[in-house]
């Protein structure tokens, strides 16, 4: 949709911003327009300054969190310096990326109700928005529970309900499906396109760009060191940018714009459009003759990836039950098996057991009913500490394992405490894990003063360092760029090369897709399925009642079957895919018969 | 894992002790504790004790499991409070262990302590686990306070478990770290410090982020705000504060003429 140029609702022109404790500007001479009701989403890779633009929207800059502020901003007509935060909030409502962090009471229904309570807006109409607002974010079930006994998904469509509960023109979302299963970010984006269709401007600040959201965007934002570097319609930028978004910035695009974008810079396809749908890849692949073709790879990269191993399970639990002591049953007679070497990927919903599970494994929590064996014996007689030798968990938030005041302190504790006392030493492998880990620089930095994505990778560092036999991580790539990903996830790969059993807990199916070997997909405590990532991504049925969806790539490849053309090996990433495409059309028999 | 299972949170358990009008219920904890430190006799401290357990249990529905749960670190001071009473409070020494004197003063003033500490503290443990605070804070604006410094007092009970739970999730954290020293005092003097700084700076950001979202929700913009749930108070409410006054009374009474 090309937008057309009406008054915008939005209009930045010129801004620089400096938070109050810092010397440079976070947003350099930044001028942006918002047209009203469209959908508009803003990338860049982490410290851009996503959230810092965020909060020019709605007021919190400069009337909130202090700085300098120099240029303008105009929100519905209106200057946000001539403006007070209640009026503001009247126009836009921003939703932080931690919503939960907004809530101010108890109760579901109240936490909608709060802020009309606070403009003085009659009780009886206040009842009904509550009503209309909890019929919109499908929670009127949950009107009467505790905000905290909220599931992800149901607390980021609270967040939402709560910011239209003030009646704004536009919302701005910061990250609203972090953290979520795949079906849970389906069904946020869904309703930002409902928002849109009722006549709400929307900007979306996220990381999961999927086919769906990216279809139904009018305008893409990339902002790269506070500036914006490219904005407009999808289609132009994808077309323009699209190469230095994946390459320079390493911002996550769909699967099918990787694809479309390689077709026209690595085969030559001239498009008029880059796809982005599984549909629009597959038209171009069949205006270009490259449907019904026998895809086959040189080299199976997957044939790298280890085999099950045969040897005797380091982790083994039968039957195992844990009811919580307010009477939640997290998980409902499980039985699986942990082997030697192998990169195995624990999926499910949000409140499917998988943290209950981790917990079990290192101890934290001690089994109720069946039988958990950790390193041939019973999980009971497992201390803690002893445990922890054998196992590591990288928690989903690094800040709680930290124990120092400094980067390096935090490696070099985790070696101490396993007696490893020579300083000479110490210091050797501590900083050979900075180097690794792309922390060499922040030695000195207090581990609560570093950035998501670096106290992500110190959390691991802490770990690796004490050499574990089984790796376990919670939302291992949670919060880091596709560059560090890809980093992260090549080292946990090396790790497991070595011997280490590499157990992580994700939502994220790309990565599944990618590296596990193996996965358990899990829902309401049980486990559904135990093998290999491409069966799962065969059964719909399994992965809706694990709430998962499958990865874009898969989809194609089956629709790519569907049409005629012939999968012949293992594909599990986007280049998999590509470098088959090309061998294959080298090869003789490159066409399907 | 969801948050409820942890002690210090309300639960409408369909009690006497959830109607009764909130802030009779603070007048009721502020009765009790003016008792016990009127109190000069242990039995009474015992008998208030355990008429404030009964009325958790019997006009509260708690369990005793929650209350032992939630009360174990207090009761552990109090009895911790009270052996320090045993030791130094002046007197006549009735028993002696080693170097250390036990009074006849402190055998009195130890238990004294411990049931001031322990009931005021279930007092108010049976005020949090019966009293929905959003409902408080709306009595508090009733009977005249600002809603603002009411809403305070709100916010306050309301990140009581949620710190419970960070802390809860840091010792967790913590504990599969190791420990680099054989020194068990040492580590856990470092653990505890640790927690402290982690759960203030947690904190401190929660507190900044909702500071923030209040005033984006317009909190405080107009002198009222408009309740769309209100509280009412029933002559039945005074039953729990007049029964307490009675009985504090009469064991003062009963203190002075027996």
């Amino acid at each position: 949709m090309v937008i057309e140029s009406s008054e915008p609702f939005i209009k930045i022109k010129n801004v620089f911003y400096t938070h109050w404790n810092q010397e440079t500007p976070t947003l350099k001479d930044l001028s942006l327009e918002i047209q009203p009701n469209t959908i508009n989403v803003l990338v860049g890779p982490g410290g851009s300054g996503k959230s810092t633009l965020c909060s020019l929207f709605n007021g919190e800059i400069p009337h909130l969190l202090g700085g300098k502020l120099e240029g303008t901003v105009f929100v519905g007509g209106q200057n946000t310096n001539d403006l007070a935060v209640k009026n503001i909030s009247q126009l836009v409502g921003h939703m932080l990326q931690d919503p939960e962090s907004m809530f101010a009471t108890l109760y579901v229904e109240d936490e909608i109700a709060f802020g009309p309570e606070n403009l003085l807006i009659d009780a009886q109409e206040i009842k009904t928005s509550v009503n209309s607002l909890l019929e919109l974010i499908q929670l009127q079930p949950q009107r009467n529970n505790l905000v905290w006994n909220l599931s992800g998904g149901q607390i980021q469509k609270l967040g939402l309900a709560v910011i239209l509960a003030m009646h704004p023109k536009m919302v701005v979302l910061d990250e609203p499906t972090a953290n979520l299963d795949p079906s849970a970010t389906r069904s946020v984006h869904e309703l930002i396109l409902e928002l849109r269709n009722q006549g709400m401007t929307i900007l979306l600040v996220t990381r999961e760009l999927d086919d769906f959201i990216l279809s139904a965007a009018d305008q893409l934002l990339v902002l790269d060191e506070g500036k914006i570097i490219a904005n407009g319609n999808v289609q132009q930028v994808l077309k323009e940018f699209g190469s230095e978004m994946l390459t320079r910035l390493g911002i996550w695009l769909p699967e099918t714009v990787e694809i479309g974008i390689a077709l026209r810079d690595r085969f030559k396809v001239n498009l008029d459009r880059i796809p982005i749908t599984v549909q629009e890849t597959l038209h171009v692949l069949n205006q270009e003759n490259l449907l019904r073709i026998n895809l086959k790879l040189e080299q199976e990269r997957s044939a790298n990836r280890t085999l099950l191993p045969l040897s005797n399970p380091l982790i083994s639990a039968r039957n195992l039950e844990f009811t919580y002591n307010n009477g939640f049953k997290a998980l409902n007679d499980v039985s699986f098996d942990i082997f030697p070497g192998e990169m195995l990927a624990i999926v499910g919903r949000n409140g499917a057991g998988k943290s209950t599970l981790a917990k079990l494994m290192v101890g934290l929590l001690k089994p109720q009913i069946g039988n958990l064996s950790l390193f041939d014996k019973p999980a009971a007689k497992w201390k803690v500490e002893s445990l922890s030798e054998k196992i590591a968990l990288v928690f989903q938030n690094p800040e709680h394992q930290f124990l120092t005041d400094t980067a390096f302190d935090e490696i070099a504790y985790s070696l101490l405490s396993r007696g490893v006392d020579d300083p000479n030493e110490v210091r050797k492998q501590v900083e050979d894990w900075m180097t690794r880990l792309d922390l060499l620089d922040f030695q000195k930095i207090h581990p609560f003063a570093l950035s998501a994505g670096k106290k992500r990778r110190l959390g691991v560092a802490t770990m690796l360092v004490c050499n574990p036999v089984v790796l376990l991580v919670d939302e291992p790539t949670y919060g880091q760029d596709k560059e560090m990903t890809q980093n992260l996830m090549a080292l946990m790969e090396s790790i497991r090369k070595l011997g280490v059993t590499v157990v992580m807990i994700t939502h994220d199916m790309r990565l599944v897709q990618e590296y596990a070997s193996r996965v358990l997909v899990m829902a309401d405590g049980k486990i559904l399925y135990e093998g290999e990532p491409s069966n799962l991504f065969c059964s719909e049925e399994l992965l809706e009642s694990a709430n998962l969806r499958p990865t874009l790539l898969q989809e194609l490849l089956k629709q790519y079957e569907d049409e005629g053309g012939c999968v012949c090996c293992s594909i599990s990433t986007t280049d998999d895919f590509l470098n088959a495409l090309e061998y294959s059309l080298a090869s003789e028999d490159q066409y399907v018969n | 894992m969801s948050t409820s299972e942890h002690g210090l949170v309300f639960e409408n358990r369909k009690s006497y002790l959830n109607s009764v009008y909130p802030l009779v219920k603070l007048a009721w904890v502020f009765v009790v504790a003016i008792g016990l430190f009127i109190y000069r006799s242990p039995i009474s401290g015992a008998v208030m004790f355990l008429t404030i357990l009964l009325v958790a249990m019997i006009a509260g529905k708690i369990p005793f499991q929650q209350i032992l749960g939630s009360g174990k670190i207090i009761f552990g001071l109090g009895l911790l409070l009270m052996f320090f009473h045993f030791f130094v409070d002046p007197g006549n020494v009735v028993f002696k262990l080693g170097p250390l004197h036990i009074t006849d003063n402190g055998l009195l003033q130890g238990p004294i302590f411990f049931f001031r500490l322990s009931v005021v503290v279930l007092a108010s443990f049976i005020l949090i686990w019966t009293t929905d605070t959003r409902d408080l804070m709306v009595s508090l604006t009733k009977a005249g306070v600002p809603y603002r410094g009411a809403f305070a007092v709100f916010l306050a009970m309301r990140f009581l478990p949620l710190i419970q739970k960070e802390v809860d999730a840091v010792k967790a954290a913590h504990s599969i770290r190791g420990k680099p020293t054989n020194s068990k005092f040492g580590h856990r003097f470092k653990l505890w410090r640790r927690y402290i700084f982690t759960i203030l700076i947690n904190g401190l950001r929660k507190a900044e982020t909702t500071a923030t979202s209040l005033e984006c929700r317009a909190f405080g913009c107009f002198p009222t705000r408009t309740y769309v749930k209100d509280v009412h108070y029933k002559p039945l409410d005074l039953i729990l504060l007049l029964v307490t006054i009675l009985i504090s009374g009469g064991l003062i009474v009963a203190e002075r003429v027996l």
